[in-house]
């Protein structure tokens, strides 16, 4: 994917408001056909600058460019490349799911047609007669993403789709966007839900205080930050105290005792020695697991400013 | 910048079908025929008056309630569905700011000039039936000046919702502008009583005391701007009562332009500050 074009860009966008910097110094770089995660916490600058993106905000200095044209000054026809969806979307209350979808087609030049089948892929067609203003937030995130997706456009920008919504909403909308990339649709959604991010992204940026701290795929970012795999070991004899004796065995990079929990880092390859170790010792193991580098480690890791590499 | 005219349609129509769909037009309608109708027959002690007394009459209610009206459909425009969020779904089409200005303008307007249209020109009719219509040709004019008040306050109403962050905020500029308008008068009277003005003889009528200055009221606010375009338009010179002479620079040629820079200055500055705004 890494000779992909690049469709949607960003080069050192900054926005300040008044006193506060929202996102300073922000590039970043959507290859075309990939699942791209806006990761970071709430306040992190995303929507600022997915807004930036859309020229909804004017950025203090930077410029953002799609499919290579510059998007703020005649950015009108760029738009038609864009299916969108903002956070927290709100349509008008009085209309319903079809005056809507019909009202967003006249802006777009799209034939209305096309109107039944959006409602049906997002499974609303039996409250298209409904107001838009009796539905839940669910719904109305349904109607959202119904939205972007007419006229067919080749980048969706969706910033935080899934949020605040209940977990058979979620689902929903997570398909949708699956199966949008499966059809060659490029999509960049924002998030601060790190396992969404990990179960959808091809490569994640991960913004906090409105900075860039990495861009890359999650393996790569892990690696970097070289987190280890862990083992996870259950034990009777455990009562929130490591054994001093643990430390001691060959390959234990770091342990922590929690409850009747011992957490071992440790590299893949020595894993089962350490079991091993530990059995040899007398530990009573009543369950364990592996755990495998997470997004969320790299995430606090990088938020905290415990950057190792 | 070519620009795109069915986006602008799209855009008018859905404002005008949504004051439909909500029934405003409807009661902008009523509220404009009863309002006729009372006049007339207060204008006519108890029957249907003829067409000028009514429009007299009519003239200082509806210079009243029309910016009421436009100040009510147009200042929520831009700040409004800002702050909802609908506009940036809005925005994130393939069409550009001035396009969806223009478009909510002239939608909004068309509704004004609709239910001044159908409810005046409704009881337009009516009287002319009952009392006679030998005036019409003033009438219209009325009605015409109305609609033109109407634009002037929607253009005031719309500049606030786009320059401002807030429902709250534009709604608040919106009732300021209005109230600046209706009591400038009573102020200019009081800067002319103050600096040594005769009041009581202005009171009984007599103004020929009166300075050039204290008339320039009429191009600062508005609605006494309309109304005075108005009685010149019609050759009034006697308003309940009052007999007005006014300096040779208050004529329909001075009164329109500062009806049309009133309207223009503040739409333009629309366009302006709606596309620096951040959405």
């Amino acid at each position: 994917m890494d000779d992909s074009p690049v469709v949607l860009e960003t080069r050192n966008i900054t926005k300040r408001f008044k006193d506060v910097l929202a996102v300073n110094s922000l590039s970043m770089k959507v290859r075309k056909g990939e699942i791209y995660g806006f990761l970071g916490p709430n306040g992190a600058g995303k929507s600022t600058t997915i807004k930036m993106i859309m020229g909804l905000f004017h950025p203090t200095s930077g410029q953002a460019f799609i499919n290579g044209k510059l998007v703020n000054g005649g950015g009108v026809e760029l738009r038609r490349s864009i299916g969108f969806l903002p956070e927290r979307i709100s349509f008008y209350d009085n209309l319903t799911p079809i005056q809507t979808l019909n009202f967003f087609c006249e802006l777009r030049g799209v034939d209305k047609s096309v109107v039944p089948k959006l409602l049906k892929e997002v499974g609303l067609e039996e409250h298209a007669h409904r107001k838009v203003g009796t539905f839940s937030k669910g719904m109305t995130q349904l109607l959202g993403v119904a939205q972007a997706m007419i006229g067919n456009p080749s980048i969706y920008i969706m910033d935080e789709p899934t949020g605040g919504l209940d977990a058979r909403w979620v689902k929903m909308v997570r398909d949708k966007l699956k199966s949008l990339n499966d059809q060659g649709a490029t999509i960049v959604f924002s998030s601060h839900i790190l396992s969404e991010v990990e179960a959808l992204c091809d490569r994640v940026a991960i913004i906090d205080k409105g900075e860039l701290v990495a861009e890359d795929t999650i393996e790569n970012i892990s690696s970097h930050l070289s987190i280890k795999h862990r083992l996870w070991i259950k034990s009777p004899s455990i009562n929130g105290q490591v054994p001093p004796w643990v430390n001691g065995i060959k390959g234990v990079e770091d342990v922590t005792a929690k409850d009747d929990t011992l957490t071992v880092t440790c590299d893949a390859s020595v894993r089962l020695d350490v079991m091993t170790a530990l059995k040899a010792n007398g530990l009573e193991i009543a369950d364990f697991k592996t755990i495998e580098p997470s997004l969320e480690e790299a995430f606090v890791r990088l938020l905290s400013g415990k950057e190792v590499a | 910048m070519s620009l795109n005219f069915g986006a602008v349609y799209t855009i008018a129509k859905k404002e005008f079908s949504d004051s439909a769909r909500n029934k405003w037009i409807l009661a902008m309608i009523a509220i404009f025929l009863i309002l006729a109708i009372a006049s007339s027959v207060l204008a006519g002690g108890g029957e249907i008056g003829e067409m000028d007394l009514t429009v007299g009459t009519l003239m200082s209610l509806s210079a009243m309630l029309v910016p009421i009206i436009s100040i009510m459909l147009g200042y929520a425009t831009i700040s409004g569905e800002a702050e909802s969020g609908a506009l940036s779904v809005v925005l994130a089409c393939p069409v550009s700011r001035f396009e969806v200005l223009l478009g909510k303008f002239l939608g909004l307007g068309s509704v004004i000039c609709f239910s001044i249209f159908v409810g005046f020109g409704t009881s337009g009719l009516i009287i002319a039936l009952t009392a006679g219509g030998g005036k019409w040709v003033g009438y219209l004019g009325f009605m015409l000046l109305t609609m033109l008040l109407g634009m002037l306050y929607l253009s005031l109403a719309v500049c606030f919702s786009c320059v401002l962050k807030r429902r709250v905020t534009s709604l608040a500029a919106g009732v300021f502008i209005f109230f600046l308008g209706m009591i400038l008068g009573m102020s200019m009277m009081g800067i002319y009583a103050a600096t040594g003005g005769d009041l009581g003889a202005f009171i009984m009528g007599d103004t020929s005391d009166v300075p050039d200055w204290f008339w320039f009221e009429v191009f600062l606010s508005p609605q006494d701007g309309s109304q005075v375009a108005a009685m010149e338009a019609f050759g009034i010179s006697e308003f309940m009562g009052y007999e007005f002479e006014m300096p040779s620079y208050i004529n329909l040629g001075t009164l329109a332009l500062s009806q049309a820079i009133w309207t223009l200055v503040p739409l333009a500055l629309s366009f302006i500050w709606f596309q620096k705004r951040d959405v």
